[in-house]
């Protein structure tokens, strides 16, 4: 794994270049300005626009700034998804810069979940690790660590630092030498056109003739609606599933 | 009369707390001898026996829950709703109060004991909470999962502090030791909108306190009754007695094949 680092490192850096705007109806001041960020993919909205949130509040009055969330093309975003996660699922056809609307009122209670404090993003973030680990160790590893191992995840992801992260992150992509994989592959399919959220299921690394388990073999167990004939290149590509698992850099589901 | 704090259902055992506190110090391990998801794991398809069941009685005794399904995937859950009265204490200057509105804060029925805001002069209004509860099954963790979403009549949704506020007082102390991994926020797995979740992986600690060995000695039980008549009043839900009136139905067969699952 060690070797694939590069990847490692290419899926940690991955940025997506928005240009954000403020609502037309929010009331301002003075006009506001569109605010252009990259936003790291494997993040999350909530996290990482602090600046974003400041620059527009420049130009309202305090009184009509409450719960800040975002928006695009009327669609709410969810903060809670990676933000690489949401640029797939809704923008990934449309040129970039992705633009993203920004909301600070009228809060969509029935859409969102809140987000007051950066406390409810690491409890979120902590619990898909958990869960992760309850999959692939049956939460062994993850219960092993002291409290200063999660919080150092926490820290890295909060603050961009990836061997700050990876220094605790690689024990949970760890497997004792005798087992041949994880227990279950933690992964989510997430499709835009459907009111289910994802598709999470049990998973095996392993075939029960000792064979390793495709992406491709994955998804026709699991949706097999999703891969027509013409699609079927995809389960042609020997994907190892563990290698997919081990890359994926924050330990979670896309 | 408040549904949930008075007397028809079981008094809930206090959970365990010295040995695992020592233990832990410092550290989030549980030891091994208390591990609880090998021991208290229920598969899916006794998930969904069960739950069966849980309905069949609770049409019987008018309680309310009903089995969904999801049509895509064809998996579903429980759910329920009911209403719920809270009293709500308000401070009031004790120049506005008459002496009708003494009589009512002091006739008005109260959960909490009297505190000195109340002895002021405090306006008791009553307020109608809806709450709805879905019982999931989690494939992670292999217990059910107990999620639920609640709001005022006026359609106000409770704010999570609102909820961690409405947590039965029995339960206030262990909440506080660590509220973001207890009652958290989450979107629903199969209707993807904002419900409240009772963290799947404390339950095993709750639920350890009530059975008296592993899970596989107590087959013969129906896992959602024991499980939710123990988990459901930390969040205002309770289930009536006649629940442990129910025996699940024997099957010799599924057992000897379960019990060859449990080696993997």
């Amino acid at each position: 794994m060690t070797d694939d680092k590069d990847v490692l490192r290419d899926v940690w850096f991955g940025r997506i270049p928005t240009c954000f705007t403020l609502y037309q109806d929010e009331i301002t001041e003075r006009e506001a300005e569109p605010y252009y960020l990259l936003l790291p993919r494997i993040s999350y909205l909530t996290l990482v626009t602090d600046k974003v949130k400041k620059h527009f509040q420049k130009v309202m009055r305090q009184e009509e700034v409450s719960e800040i969330w975002f928006e695009y093309e009327g669609t709410p975003l969810k903060w809670h998804y990676p933000i690489g996660l949401l640029f797939d699922l809704h923008a990934s056809n449309t040129a970039l810069p992705w633009s993203i609307t920004v909301h600070f009122k009228n809060f969509p209670e029935k859409d969102l979940l809140h987000c007051h404090s950066k406390d409810v993003i690491e409890a979120h973030f902590m619990a898909c690790i958990k869960e992760a680990d309850a999959l692939k160790h049956k939460s062994q590893v993850i219960n092993e660590m002291q409290k200063k191992d999660h919080k150092q995840l926490w820290m890295g992801l909060q603050n961009d630092k990836f061997e700050q992260f990876w220094a605790i992150n690689r024990k949970l992509m760890e497997y004792p030498p005798e087992d041949n994989g994880f227990r279950y592959i933690p992964f989510r399919i997430y499709q835009a056109t459907t009111e289910r959220p994802f598709i999470q299921k049990l998973f095996r690394p392993i075939a029960s003739g000792g064979q390793l388990h495709t992406l491709g073999d994955l998804l026709k167990d699991v949706c097999p609606s999703a891969v027509t004939p013409e699609e079927m290149w995809l389960s042609n590509l020997r994907i190892d599933l563990r290698w997919r698992a081990e890359d994926s850099s924050d330990d979670s589901w896309n | 009369m408040l549904e949930g704090t008075s007397g028809d259902h079981p008094v809930q055992p206090q959970p365990r707390q010295g040995h695992l506190e020592q233990m832990t110090q410092g550290r989030v391990q549980i030891p091994s001898s208390m591990a609880g998801e090998e021991d208290f794991f229920l598969e899916e398809k006794r998930f969904k026996q069960h739950c069966e069941e849980f309905v069949k009685h609770s049409q019987q005794i008018g309680d309310g829950w009903e089995w969904r399904t999801n049509k895509d995937l064809g998996d579903g859950y429980l759910s329920k709703t009911h209403f719920q009265v809270r009293n709500r204490h308000i401070a009031q200057d004790l120049r506005e109060k008459t002496s009708d509105n003494i009589e009512e804060t002091l006739l008005a029925h109260v959960e909490e004991s009297l505190d000195d805001s109340q002895v002021a002069g405090v306006c008791t209004t009553e307020e109608v909470i809806r709450y709805e509860y879905h019982v999931l099954y989690s494939s992670s963790y292999q217990v059910p999962v107990l999620y639920f979403r609640a709001c005022f009549l006026d359609g106000r949704p409770l704010t999570l502090e609102e909820i961690w506020g409405s947590v039965h007082a029995c339960y206030q102390d262990r909440l506080q030791e660590g509220p973001w991994d207890t009652i958290t926020q989450q979107e629903h797995p199969i209707l993807g909108q904002p419900f409240f979740v009772l963290h799947p992986c404390r339950t095993n600690e709750f639920i350890s306190t009530v059975l008296t060995g592993p899970w596989k000695h107590n087959r013969h039980k129906n896992y959602i009754i024991l499980w939710l008549s123990t988990v459901g009043p930390v969040v205002g839900l309770s289930v009536p007695l006649s629940y442990a009136k129910v025996a699940p139905e024997q099957n010799s067969s599924t057992d000897s094949a379960e019990s060859n699952e449990n080696l993997c």
